[in-house]
């Protein structure tokens, strides 16, 4: 049995393994980073990475503080511009992107915007960023969800999933065949979509975490793969890499804070 | 500006200059390299009713709206300073109606530049958008925000998105010569376009450079001198930013600052201290020696890591060789003149 884990480094690892050799992947800010780097140093080492802020072809040497953090790294292998890097995302150069959410439907539609009515908001969320074009053109997007919530019914649509299921996103005529929201890997399992009615559905289980904790944060009736299965456990190796690639990342943010405003009083002192 | 094309000047004259109540003001960096010190001024200077356009929200927006200096934001990206538990004074502007908001994508915000800096009136955008509350919810762009025309070549749907031309851009960059000559390097994001397609152009750098440093190396430059209205030496003018070969981010000038966003008090505090409490950029660094030390500093500086040299020579610099020959014809210029006189094509 390997060491014990963080839901965090769980999380990270999970992602990682979306990335395959040879791929050109975008990375989006936060966890997707660290997963990148994990993938390229652990699985995936010609696996090109980049940044939409026109930063292509990283290895991180520290976790990117930001999506145009090219301090996070030594060199890069071409400077382009965002226009440009989304352009080559359109024209179906873009293998996989990661996409955080905040709120996210039965469709893979997200919102990361705002928590209520957009004219009487709740909660301000960051915004697109990218998401809303690379989940359009992206050839596969996995949803990434650490906090966030499922809803019957998102506040404001920011990135379109599979719009109101079936073939609907294929029908519009708007977006490439086969593009659309791939997998979501959640702190709890992994969920994919069905090939028809496109709703998404329980693929895996993290170790320990039971169908019925899932559905307890799912407001519609969740459908279980008939042949679900656990994902493996984390390797001592993978846990050891973001241990000391990304310390923070393992205790995330509200520990990580902890640690800082205590050193800060210390300094005071 | 001065008669012989030297536009360095203070950052409270560039800005005194500049910007104008009820512009609209973009910053051209993309959170990396951001124009903290230019930005700051700005809120000195009780800039007011500006529109303000930034990719990718940061401590400028907050600071800029906090100041009171922003009607309008035009944004892809508002970074939330506490999450769900809120914390950003451009959510609670916003959030109180003090506030209105244009949101975009990346992309899309970035389109209206590219065509802003071209000169076309519009940019196509992704289809895919029209999918999305982007599309459907408008804000003080209305109508205008998008529009969709069928493709006069595939008669596809097209989506466009109106040219940004803002009245000013304020931007940070490595390195610059005295002209104006404005060196970027790292992640390009939209710093480009947010500069050229703006009416004036302040830019403040690292360090001043010799003419002949720009001379040598004219793929870092993103803007071109004619184009800049005044540039300010600005050492650490990103800070608590990072500048690429420079200096890292100051994490812990940031932590302050988040913490000092949870309240509208304790933000009005922050600025209190750290914007109208100092009298400019100089003023502003020296308290953060003061308050956290020279080290804090020392330790973001950048070890080097230098871009290996583009060779930009030639085989010669004349077409006159060591003999003073013309190298095609292979005579001298006493020989070429006699020759025009026989020829008969020299006029008295």
């Amino acid at each position: 049995m390997s060491k014990p884990y963080t839901l965090n480094e769980l999380l990270i690892i999970a992602i990682a393994k979306e990335i395959h050799d040879y791929e050109n992947v975008v990375l989006g800010v936060g966890i997707p980073m660290i997963s990148g780097a994990l993938a390229k140093a652990l699985f995936a080492p010609h696996a090109t990475l980049m940044m939409e802020s026109g930063i292509i072809d990283i290895q991180p040497t520290v976790p990117p503080n930001h999506i145009a953090d090219c301090l996070s790294c030594r060199g890069f292998s071409f400077s382009t511009d965002l226009f440009s890097a989304f352009t080559m995302t359109y024209r179906g150069f873009v293998d996989v992107c990661f996409l955080g959410v905040a709120q996210v439907d039965k469709y893979g539609n997200v919102n990361t915007t705002v928590i209520g009515d957009y004219d009487h908001p709740i909660t301000r969320l960051p915004g697109s960023g990218g998401a809303a074009d690379f989940i359009s053109y992206a050839r596969r997007t996995i949803l990434t969800m650490r906090g966030g919530e499922f809803v019957e019914k998102l506040t404001y649509r920011t990135s379109p999933g599979y719009l109101d299921g079936g073939d609907s996103r294929e029908k519009t005529g708007h977006f490439p065949k086969g593009s659309g929201p791939t997998k979501l890997v959640s702190t709890q399992g992994i969920f994919e979509f069905d090939p028809v009615t496109r709703e998404m559905y329980l693929s895996r289980v993290h170790p320990g975490v039971s169908v019925e904790a899932v559905r307890k944060k799912v407001p519609w009736n969740l459908n279980v793969s008939p042949d679900l299965k656990e994902t493996e456990r984390p390797t001592d190796e993978e846990i050891d890499f973001i241990r000391r690639f990304a310390p923070t990342e393992s205790i995330g943010k509200n520990l990580a804070i902890e640690l800082i405003v205590k050193r800060m009083m210390n300094q005071a002192g | 500006m001065a008669q012989n094309g030297d536009k360095r000047m203070s950052a409270r004259e560039a800005v005194a200059e500049c910007v104008q109540d009820g512009d609209t003001l973009i910053i051209g960096n993309y959170t990396l390299c951001m124009a903290c010190g230019l930005v700051y001024e700005i809120v000195r200077q009780k800039k007011r009713n500006l529109t303000f356009c930034s990719q990718s929200g940061h401590v400028i927006d907050e600071v800029l709206v906090a100041g009171g200096c922003v009607d309008r934001l035009v944004t892809a990206y508002v970074l939330n300073a506490g999450g769900a538990e809120g914390g950003s004074a451009v959510a609670r502007a916003w959030k109180a109606g003090n506030l209105e908001l244009e949101d975009y994508t990346n992309f899309n915000y970035n389109a209206r530049l590219v065509a802003g800096m071209h000169g076309f009136s519009f940019q196509p955008v992704f289809e895919g958008i029209i999918h999305t509350d982007l599309f459907e919810k408008r804000g003080f762009m209305g109508d205008d925000k998008y529009k969709v025309i069928k493709c006069p070549f595939t008669g596809k749907d097209t989506v466009l998105v109106p040219a940004l031309n803002p009245d000013v851009c304020v931007i940070h960059v490595q390195r610059a010569d005295k002209f104006g000559n404005a060196q970027y390097w790292g992640a390009m994001g939209s710093v480009q376009a947010a500069a050229l397609a703006s009416k004036r152009i302040i830019v403040s750098c690292e360090e001043i450079v010799e003419h002949d440093v720009i001379q040598a190396s004219p793929h870092f430059t993103i803007i071109p001198a004619h184009r800049v209205n005044a540039v300010i030496e600005m050492p650490w003018g990103a800070h608590p930013s990072d500048v690429v070969g420079y200096y890292n981010a100051d994490r812990i000038a940031f932590a302050v600052f988040m913490m000092a966003l949870q309240s509208e008090k304790a933000t009005q505090d922050w600025l209190a201290e750290w914007i109208y409490g100092c009298k400019d950029h100089e003023a502003y660094l020296k308290h953060h020696i003061d308050r956290y030390g020279f080290n804090t500093l020392n330790a973001l500086k950048a070890r080097a890591f230098y871009s290996a040299p583009a060779n930009y020579g030639a085989a010669f610099t004349s077409v006159w060789d060591d003999k003073d020959r013309e190298r095609t014809l292979g005579i001298t210029l006493t020989e070429l003149e006699d020759f025009m006189k026989e020829k008969g094509v020299l006029y008295e």
